[in-house]
């Protein structure tokens, strides 16, 4: 009996994998469409289709599969694109989880993947990786040096119960360390949590001169809600996570005044003219609007873009290397995106080196705040 | 034998000639089989249910990347520690619901799943929500390989030959009888509790191992792929795939994931939008399944197995038996209370050592709760109920089966779909002594010999030899009448709780009933028993003890009790049974 | 931790705490009635929540036509029987056009709320006729399984309806007031009002009303009930209707504190009935009080370690169980 289980198995398996293989260029997208970040998920999601159809005259396949933030569903993903569709680089996955698993996969084949969530990994060990997000200690910095500036000493964090509450938290420990400024209290919240006012309640007996969150999407604006019930007067500051236009349409009043980092893209329209990003970021996010209506806007969509921009900034050198879908192809790919420079993406300037794929410097970082229920860029 | 060889080279053929991505899947189809084994053997067979699972993976998963990163542990080394732990955390949680109903296992499984997420993500060492990376591969087994599917196929195979060597033992027997006979169960003197709490441990280990394997094939460890709704889905594969058969493990693990595969491609262009719905599918195709074919894929896919005949040993030693005759059940000032209600008043009456007691009465008389009173299934609120000299009253219906008392039922209680042969080996549950360990090794199987002959004995005695391999449920009431006795006869008892044996028996059928009782009270067998037949009582008992409204009436032989007054009134007034 | 932030905590857990004994009560009518564990319950609270948010945006919410397509499903599942077919049809129809016409003028929000809680409602005797009546006869474990199996396929649609953002809803109230040195919130005030006010109702429904003592014979008596002609499937769907708007109605009630995603209501739904289990699945005025507990000791340990405050919740069903084990005496069959 057991030997016609296993009969039936590998007769299935074998059946559904005859599938050919693309002439193309093939670029595969994991992300985390559904689970509990969904949310974000759809932005990284969205911009896949206003991604170009041809990259130097190549045609350019895209195929997006949603990882429900599993991460053996990830890997299972990434070794399917590999093994089946052949694909020539990857764009995401764009969790810290998802990611540390998908990364010695697409190592172990060869194939180059852009991750799109602020991850730590050795280039020397993960030499396929690159990352488009920007790394969260620069991202943080721009709220410590703004707490520097503002003669802050104790900060308060309220952060989720997850991944995302673990970075920001590190992020603000380190930038904070070696100056003056203390993280007083450590609260967390889930996303599905009914109140967080005890956590809220909790970090205000400390008396902290300002408050960081390490929330994301909506649910981010929970604690800001509950501290404006608590009439908290001190500045609140939350991460690049959060900054969208639903974070205000759910927070209301109460978001009034946050402060948080984030990606020059999301105010684009508010850029000075001077400001490298400003006509890349015009271009996409204007494309993103008229697609997805200007609610829509966030950040996390132009992960994705420049991720695509920096697989593109590749495929010429890879072209004399090979044709699409041979290794050649992906090895000259990886060598040519590490040599990336002066790349403007959406999200800043990428300048990639053997020792550094990520690339991005202050320029990738801007400081907003909510000043009349809109985000308004700070001088 | 064969049929394990052939799924050996099953799985070393897959591993050799698949591409490589269907090698990562089939892993991961293992890796869910080794889960669902325990399932089915929990939920299909034990008719308990666990959503947390996938938590137990967690443990697992954690031990083993904690040992290896922090402290250098070889991956072999950590893997008893992985399961000591699953093992004792399913322990702590079954010991709080083993004496409860089978739903409040499963809800505090729900409770477990979302505490054991929180946990994973919090507890200082355990990288947080991130988890812990770069958890070194087993050595020689590189992560997703095929060599890595080798080991992971045998150690699939390992399980589906131990659990079916569990099923096919004297514990097997009563974990069949914990979905739908746990009251027959404890009175034939098993422990219920402690074989569901055994069972839920077995499953958690088959998890563990399988965490402990997830950990070393994908080299990551963090919370999200152990959470509530992870064990949710081990669940719903196995009800997809069959729980009530091993291979439907192995089935639902299969159809599911290479499914989902399949889906997760073709969903979300029928649907406009990525995105992982192949979840909602699985659990709309779980309901259908649930309410048309609750067998699962396993009958579509496999013809219908026939039981096994089981070769009887003739020549097994025989069990040890009770030293000593039959004692005497002495009933003293029994009062039994239900609400307002007035069962069973100052009841008081002796069944002599090696003779037939007879207890009569018209319907509503209390004759029924003075038997689970007797059984154990019922306490008194006052008196006394002694065999031999020892008391009984208040001892839990397993503890009084212990101490010699064998029932039958009025309703008979039988596993419809096992044979004659394991029906009434259960009887001899407490004859024999191998636990589930030795069960799975196989070092029972002396004992497992000597166990069936004598059932085989009981079931000849009866006079149902030629029946002995038929499923219980296919026999016609009389006999299955007299597959209850001969259950109870395999529990060697002191004293035989016969309730209406011979309702529904053939006249034919009744003379060898008397025949039979005759002969236990000749070996010197104590036998009570509620009849409503007056011809084979009075024909049959040594002793009638007479009751109406929970009050005994009038005791005696046979010819004092017909010719009593009072015993007439009670017959005319009520309804003459 | 001073005397304030108590009785701050102690209102924040007891507002939470009302919220989970609406949903304990709305557990144990199904259960008793039914024997259906309901876990999707919490999926209705989510649904109510969205379908108001998505009606006060001017759209038609997608939960109407998630109604209307189950009611064509069960119409067409009983097209045997007349009465069944309208009872199927004839509500789903009436609110269909009641909700057009109010999102097309924008009506008050509390008229809205009202449709919101009323599609809900109505949504939840379908649930019971498509998945769990087929089963009627099944063990109680098969349909906790799959009462699970529903909740993910409604967390699914949920995802597809709504979509992932979360979404807030006005409070009842925006009005404080203050109570020595404790702010007490209007929409608090609010969340005690409606709890006390429908338990009174509850209370009332059962112990005077025809159709409340059916409810409560089908439950202690089933096959008496049947005797009696009243029709168990009637009394179920009734007792679903009835859980699936008090849900509804307890998500308006969080989504103006919380705001509300597709897949916040399950462990919402998981707190209620914790409670529900601390009662034995019987006790209503024990699952009540149980509720309030679980609502202020989730307050208070989120205040005292909020990483760990769910697990200290959950852990709150331990000396329940053990409770529960030492008073039962005989092995149940389940």
């Amino acid at each position: 009996m057991i030997g016609r289980i296993a009969g039936v198995l590998v007769t299935t398996v074998i059946l559904g994998s005859a599938q050919a293989a693309w002439a193309d260029i093939t670029i595969g997208g994991i992300l985390s469409i559904t689970g509990p970040t969904a949310a974000q998920g759809v932005g990284y999601k969205n911009a896949f289709d206003l991604m170009p159809k041809e990259m130097a005259g190549q045609k350019v396949n895209y195929i997006v599969r949603d990882d429900g933030g599993d991460p053996a569903v990830a890997v299972s993903i990434a070794r399917k694109m590999i093994d089946e569709d052949h694909v020539d680089a990857f764009i995401g996955p764009a969790t810290n989880p998802t990611l540390a698993a998908v990364m010695p996969v697409a190592q172990e084949a060869h194939v180059p993947v852009v991750v799109m969530a602020p991850a730590l990994f050795d280039v020397h060990k993960y030499t396929f990786a690159f990352d488009t997000a920007q790394p969260t200690t620069l991202m943080i910095k721009g709220v410590v040096d703004h707490m520097k500036a503002h003669g802050v000493k104790t900060v308060g964090f309220i952060g989720y119960s997850d991944g995302f509450g673990d970075q920001v938290l590190d992020g603000l420990k380190l930038g904070a360390a070696g100056s003056d400024i203390t993280v007083v209290d450590d609260e967390r919240f889930a996303r599905t949590d009914t109140s967080v006012q005890p956590q809220v309640l909790k970090a205000l007996t400390h008396k902290p001169d300002v408050m960081m969150l390490g929330g994301s999407a909506t649910p981010g604006a929970l604690p800001s809600l509950a501290l404006a019930q608590r009439n908290y007067k001190g500045q609140v500051y939350n991460n690049h996570g959060v900054v969208s236009p639903a974070y205000i349409q759910v927070g209301g009043q109460a978001v009034e005044g946050v402060i948080a980092p984030t990606g020059p893209l999301v105010v684009y329209d508010q850029l000075p003219d001077s400001n490298p990003v400003k006509a890349v970021a015009t271009d996409f996010m204007t494309r993103y609007i008229a697609a997805f209506g200007p609610q829509s806007r966030n950040a996390f969509a132009g992960y994705s873009y420049d991720a695509m921009l920096i697989i593109q900034a590749g495929v010429p050198t890879a072209l004399k290397a090979g044709a699409p879908g041979t290794q050649a192809f992906r090895d000259a790919l990886r060598d040519g995106m590490e040599h990336v420079s002066n790349l403007i993406g959406t999200h800043g300037i990428y300048n990639m080196t053997p020792d550094n794929h990520n690339g991005m410097d202050e320029r990738a970082r801007v400081m907003v705040q909510v000043v009349n229920q809109s985000w308004k860029l700070m001088p | 034998m064969r049929a394990l060889a052939l799924a050996l080279a099953a799985v070393i053929a897959a591993a050799l000639l698949l591409p490589a991505f269907y090698v990562t899947l089939m892993i991961n189809v293992g890796l869910a089989s080794l889960v669902g084994v325990g399932l089915v053997l929990l939920t299909g067979i034990g008719g308990q249910t666990s959503f947390g699972q996938a938590a137990f993976a967690g443990i697992g998963a954690y031990t083993t990347a904690l040992l290896t990163l922090s402290f250098g542990w070889s991956p072999w080394l950590t893997l008893p520690v992985a399961l000591a732990l699953a093992g004792v955390a399913a322990l702590l949680i079954g010991v709080v619901t083993m004496r409860l109903s089978g739903h409040y296992l499963a809800l505090a499984t729900i409770a477990w799943g979302t505490s054991a997420y929180v946990l994973m993500g919090t507890l200082p060492g355990l990288g947080g929500f991130n988890g812990l990376v770069d958890v070194p591969a087993l050595p020689g087994l590189r992560g997703a390989s095929r060599m890595m599917l080798v080991f992971v196929g045998v150690l699939v195979l390992a399980a589906l030959v131990l659990v079916g060597n569990l099923l096919d033992s004297r514990q097997g027997r009563a974990i069949r009888a914990l979905a739908t006979g746990r009251l027959m169960a404890e009175s034939m003197g098993v422990n219920t509790g402690l074989v569901s709490l055994g069972i839920f441990v077995i499953a958690a280990l088959f998890a563990g191992l399988s965490g402990w394997l997830y950990a070393h094939v994908q080299g990551v460890v963090n919370p999200s792929p152990f959470n509530l709704g992870a064990g949710i889905e081990y669940l719903f594969m196995v009800i997809i795939g069959g729980a009530g058969s091993l291979a439907g493990a192995v089935f639902g693990a299969g159809v599911v994931l290479v499914l989902r595969d399949q889906l997760n491609d073709w969903l979300p262009r029928l649907l406009g939008q990525p995105g992982n719905f192949e979840g909602m599918v699985f659990a709309a195709a779980v309901i259908l399944a649930l309410q048309n074919m609750p067998q699962g894929l396993v009958p579509l896919l496999l013809r219908r197995r026939r039981l096994v005949e089981t070769r009887i040993d003739v020549n097994a030693p025989a069990l040890p038996s009770r030293e000593g005759a039959g004692a005497a059940l002495k009933v003293s000032g029994v009062t039994r209370r239900f609400g307002g209600l007035l069962a069973n008043d100052a009841v008081s009456f002796t069944a002599q050592a090696g003779a037939i007691t007879a207890l009569i009465g018209p319907n509503g008389a209390g004759k029924s709760t003075m038997f689970n009173l007797i059984g154990g299934l019922l306490a008194p609120n006052s008196g006394e109920i002694s065999l031999g000299g020892v008391r009984i009253d208040g001892l839990p219906s397993r503890r009084v089966a212990r101490a010699g008392v064998a029932r039958n039922f009025q309703h008979v209680r039988l596993l419809a779909e096992r044979s004659v042969l394991e029906n009434v080996a259960l009887g001899a549950h407490r004859r024999g002594r191998a636990g589930m360990i030795s069960a799975m090794l196989r070092l029972d199987r002396a004992e497992e010999r000597a166990l069936l002959a004598e059932a085989s004995r009981q079931v000849a005695r009866v006079g149902l030899s030629e029946l002995l391999h038929s499923p219980a449920g296919d026999l016609a009431l009389g006999q299955q009448r007299m597959v209850e006795i001969a259950r109870a006869l395999c529990l060697d008892p002191v004293l035989l709780l016969l309730d209406e044996p011979a309702a529904g028996l053939r006249l034919a059928e009744k003379q060898q009933l008397a025949g039979l009782l005759r002969s236990l009270r000749a070996s010197g067998i104590t036998v009570l028993l509620v009849e409503h037949d007056m011809d084979f009582v009075m024909g049959l008992a040594d002793h009638v003890v007479v009751m109406e409204y929970g009050r005994v009436i009038s005791a005696g032989s046979p010819s004092v009790v017909q010719a009593d007054p009072k015993v007439m009134d009670a017959y005319l007034g009520g309804v003459v049974a | 931790m001073d005397v304030t932030i108590a009785e701050l905590l102690l209102q924040d857990g007891l507002t939470t705490g009302a919220i989970y004994l609406l949903l304990a009560i709305g557990l144990l009518l199904v259960f008793l009635v039914t024997r259906v564990i309901f876990i999707p319950q919490g999926d209705f609270v989510a649904y109510g929540a969205l379908t108001l948010a998505s009606m006060l945006a001017g759209h038609v919410p997608a939960t109407l036509w998630l109604l209307d397509v189950c009611a064509v499903a069960s119409a067409l599942l009983q097209w045997r029987s007349w009465r069944g077919v309208s009872w199927a049809l004839g509500p789903a129809l009436l609110i269909t056009l009641a909700t057009l016409v109010a999102v097309r003028l924008g009506a008050w929000v509390w008229l809205q709320g009202a449709l919101a809680v009323g599609i809900t409602a109505l949504l939840a005797p379908m649930v019971y006729r498509l998945a769990f009546r087929p089963l009627r006869h099944a063990s109680l474990l098969t349909l906790l399984v799959v009462a699970m199996a529903v909740h993910f396929v409604m967390v699914g649609l949920g995802l597809v309806l709504f979509g992932p953002e979360t979404q807030r809803t006005p409070a009842f109230s925006n009005a404080s007031f203050t109570w020595g040195e404790v702010d007490i919130s209007g929409h608090s005030l609010w969340v005690a009002g409606c709890c006390v006010v429908l338990v009174a109702a509850l209370w009332w429904m059962f112990h005077a009303t025809m159709l409340g003592r059916a409810l409560r014979a089908s439950a202690s008596n089933p096959m008496g009930a049947r005797l009696m002609g009243i029709e168990g499937d009637r009394m179920a769907a009734i007792a679903f209707a009835m859980a699936g708007g008090i849900a509804a109605l307890a998500g308006l009630l969080i989504a103006p504190i919380t705001p509300i995603a597709y897949d916040s209501g399950f462990l919402i739904g998981l707190k209620g009935f914790i409670a529900a289990v601390i009662g034995g699945l019987a006790s209503y005025p024990v699952a009540a009080v149980a509720a309030l507990v679980v609502g202020v000791v989730e307050a208070f340990a989120s205040f005292w370690n909020s990483a760990y405050a769910a697990a200290i919740v959950f852990a709150l069903l331990i000396p329940a169980l053990l409770w529960l084990s030492v008073r039962t005496r005989s092995i149940e069959e389940p």
